[in-house]
């Protein structure tokens, strides 16, 4: 039967066998498979220090047991993580763990699979108001929080929700997190989180110059509009700030477009340069425009007629505001705004005058204005704002995502601008001019804005994680450039009193483990189940007596010799 | 834990023949010469099926059943009763007993199957973080598939090896042989075809395999010579007893192995019939 076969396939079969035997080999170097039973996608707490006190949550390694909320009182978590889904979340019982310094092992939060800005952007939300603040809140605790064990936040899917209900029921009933059959270990693999150590600040400038003509010897007046890019929130990785500030991205971005328009004919070309700004370091202060500002020529410093800094305009429903450090009774201030509110009369719309005293041995920046007045440069920020944010606040959280961001509001919102702006350069004031009416050659693109805006939703710009050629960044200044005479690009080092850690993003692996009393048992009853087919095949094929000579004396054989 | 979760279902998987082997008289006839044989038997019928399957069979997409393509893995799996046929009647033995040489060959068969279906997943899965439950119910289908070998072994030993069996049992013999032989297809079908849980699928084989071994036992006394130690002598025993006391006579019948140079008693049966 086995001698049929040809010598060359006697040879195949050798190989294959080597194979065979090599892939044995490398099976047996290979030690750990993943083999989990879920792995989900998990981004970290923000890490950072200011001025040398540490905030946010300090570790990112995680190997611990899973335990929900429903936990038995009086257990020991500092070997636990807790998994609380965003819905049950309470505030005070986490702000009381944190405060009071509780040990625990980690903790990961739940958000709603609306938030997610790479799956769940069309679904809708009926509890958005309760669940802003509570973002709000939290995020307020943990980023200005010492966290000693690892934060995550996860957005819930089906794996994640039958593991917390699972881990729920064995909860409830009592068990640990080291019963046989639904005990859960949580295990992110990552290193240490080490310093970034040079973080940039990426600011791109545009200059769209102004029709000179030959009398004129001084240089021309310029305006400058100015928004800052980048983002800071709890989670890095999911900071994609939609409306703070998404929304004066896209729309510097549209009026340099409606106004490249007008200047690339010389005969509407208007006498005044433009000055387009967009600027990173915006939580911390405004680092990155004080650096801009402070790089300019004095000439040109002195040559800015105004600027208006665009901060969030892309929720608002009727009124926006302007915000100014210099007093409103200043001619300047008085011409800026009453420009404003005549537009904004024809749109239907209010906008209101807020005033702000700078104090200038308080290092708080708190608008992007206050760094041109600083430097004795007109200047106002158009927002929706009406309360001036804290450090680190509106500046694109977790709860900033794409559809909470009203394109309508940035088209109304750029038109206002762009029609005072017009009218100031081509001398029109008061009069009841369009020159960027609907349907015209040069109406706002609302396809474009829209376009722009969920680019930026979808992604995460928060400064010290953005390298220097990062793509996004050139992307902004490929496009300012389609639009601009000139683009220069100014890479500074976000130093002061902030320091930021990597490992914002990382993969959760989830196992479900048996403990070791199973182990001890399933050994206890493997013990048994053979001792007792030793037992069965001793009696039964070679009789009782042979069993029980086994334990008395060792076999003695008779050998009787016929 | 989870070397000590690799050690349990190692010992699940593979003591049960090292426990059949010791407890068992086989330990005592020093047949481990013949358990390894037969498992290199089994190593040389794998590697021909793997050539066949590879040859014959198409890799199908989907995980269903495919009529056809179970036939075709059914015929190639009669090359497994070919092989145990080369073990059985064309190795060359020492003179053990025929009782004693099937089972040897069964357990060689058996231990040789679960050493090269699931010693690799073993070493890879059971040392994982993970716990499921597929290792312990292998070890239960490697306890299934020893008592099966050694069935199947009995009833081919019957069939090529006993020479004057009752004329009424032979189809019956033949008929489980093939039930045995076919276990493989059935089980697959079950799984794939009816969609059965690898628990119920485990617990199908054990049952089987009990009432295989059980029936198989039944054919293989019911086929047993029997032997007197006298002529005279009332009892009779289907065993070769080493060390036999005759309880009616009271004499004591001796066996002696012909390889240790010593000769059989000439008034006893002959032995390997």
């Amino acid at each position: 039967m086995a001698n049929s076969k040809k010598p060359g396939g006697l040879r195949e079969m050798l190989e294959s066998m080597y194979s065979v035997i090599a892939l044995l080999f490398i099976l047996v170097a290979c030690v750990e498979l993943c083999d989990a039973a879920a792995a989900v996608d998990v981004y970290r707490l923000i890490q950072y220090d200011m001025s040398g006190s540490p905030f946010g949550s300090r570790f990112a390694a995680l190997n611990h047991h899973a335990a929900s909320l429903h936990f038995p009182p009086g257990v020991d978590l500092s070997r636990t993580v807790l998994i609380i889904p965003l819905r049950e979340l309470n505030i005070t019982f986490v702000r009381e763990y944190i405060n009071q310094k509780k040990p625990l092992g980690g903790l990961l939060v739940l958000l709603p699979e609306v938030l997610n800005f790479k799956t769940g952007g069309n679904k809708q939300d009926h509890e958005k108001e309760k669940m802003k603040n509570l973002l709000a809140e939290l995020e307020r605790l943990l980023v200005h929080s010492y966290i000693p064990y690892p934060v995550y936040f996860a957005f819930e899917n089906d794996e994640i929700d039958t593991v917390l209900a699972d881990i729920k029921k064995n909860d409830l009933m009592g068990q640990p997190a080291t019963a046989t059959t639904g005990g859960y270990k949580f295990v992110i693999p990552t290193a240490e989180p080490k310093k970034v150590a040079t973080p940039t600040m990426t600011n791109i400038q545009g200059w769209l110059s102004g029709l000179k003509t030959d009398g004129d010897a001084n240089q021309l007046p310029t305006i400058a509009i100015v928004a800052s890019y980048d983002t800071f929130g709890a989670a890095p990785a999911l900071s994609v700030g939609s409306d703070s500030n998404g929304s004066g991205i896209v729309a510097l971005l549209e009026i340099a477009r409606l106004f490249s328009l007008l200047y690339s004919n010389p005969k509407t070309r208007g006498r005044y340069n433009l000055l387009f700004g967009l600027t990173s370091g915006g939580p911390y202060n405004y680092n990155g425009t004080q650096k801009w500002l402070r790089s300019f020529d004095q000439r040109l410093r002195e040559s800015i007629d105004y600027a208006i800094c665009l901060n969030s305009i892309g929720s608002w429903d009727n009124e926006l505001w302007i915000h100014v450090s210099k007093p409103p009774e200043n001619a300047y201030i008085k011409q800026i705004f009453e420009g404003l509110s005549n537009v904004a009369e024809e749109l239907d719309l209010k906008v209101g005058l807020k005033h702000k005293k700078i104090n200038i041995s308080n290092p708080r920046v708190a608008w992007e204005h206050e760094q041109f007045s600083r430097l004795r440069v007109t200047a106002a920020t158009l927002s929706e704002l009406s309360v001036t944010p804290e450090l680190l606040e509106s500046t694109g959280g977790l709860f900033d995502t794409r559809q909470y961001v009203n394109e309508t509001a940035i088209v109304r919102g750029v038109k206002l601008v762009a029609e005072s702006l017009a009218r100031h350069i081509y001398g029109h004031q008061g009069k009841n001019i369009q020159i960027f009416a609907d349907e015209s050659s040069l109406a706002v693109n609302p396809a474009y804005i829209r376009s722009w805006l969920d680019v930026l939703s979808q992604t995460p710009r928060v400064a010290p994680f953005l390298s220097k050629d990062d793509p996004f960044v050139m992307a902004l200044k490929k496009e300012l450039a389609g639009h601009v005479d000139e683009v220069n690009v100014q890479h500074e080092t976000l130093e002061g009193i902030f320091t930021f850690y990597d490992s914002t993003s990382a993969r959760l692996n989830i196992y479900q483990v048996a403990s070791v009393t199973f182990d001890l048992l399933l050994l206890l009853v493997l013990g048994s189940y053979l001792i007792v087919l030793f037992s069965f095949l001793v009696i039964t094929t070679r009789g009782l007596d042979d069993l029980i000579s086994l334990f008395r004396r060792p076999p003695s054989r008779k050998l009787k010799t016929a | 834990m989870t070397m000590f979760h690799f050690f349990n279902c190692a010992i699940l998987t593979f003591g049960p023949h090292a426990v059949y082997y010791s407890a068992t008289p086989l330990s005592e006839y020093d047949t481990l010469g013949t358990s390894v044989k037969a498992a290199l038997v089994y190593l040389g019928t794998a590697l021909v099926k793997l050539v066949c399957l590879a040859t014959f069979l198409q890799v199908s997409e989907n995980d269903g059943f495919d009529p056809y393509q179970e036939l075709l893995k059914a015929l190639i799996g009669f090359i497994d009763v070919a092989g145990l046929y080369f073990a059985l009647t064309q190795l060359t033995h020492r003179n053990i007993s025929q009782n004693h040489k099937f089972q040897a060959v069964g357990l060689g068969w058996a231990f040789a199957d679960s050493v090269l279906h699931r010693l690799a997943p073993l070493w890879v899965g059971a040392r994982g973080l993970e716990f499921t439950w597929d290792y312990i119910l292998q070890g239960l289908e490697a306890n299934a598939n020893l008592v099966l070998s050694i069935s199947l072994a009995a009833l081919g030993s019957l069939i090529w090896l006993r020479k004057n069996k009752p004329k009424t049992l032979i189809p019956i013999i033949y008929a489980c042989a093939g039930i045995v032989a076919t276990m493989p297809s059935i089980t697959s079908y079950l799984r794939r075809g009816l969609g059965w849980h690898f628990s119920k699928v485990v617990g199908f084989e054990l049952f089987t395999s009990l009432v295989m071994a059980f029936i198989s036992w039944q054919l293989f006394s019911a086929c047993q010579r029997p032997y007197r130690c006298d002529a005279h002598c009332p009892v009779v025993s289907y065993e070769i007893p080493f060390g036999h006391r005759c309880k009616l006579q009271k004499t004591q019948i001796v066996y002696i192995y012909r390889s240790r140079g010593m000769t059989l008693a000439p008034r006893l049966v002959d032995l390997i019939g």
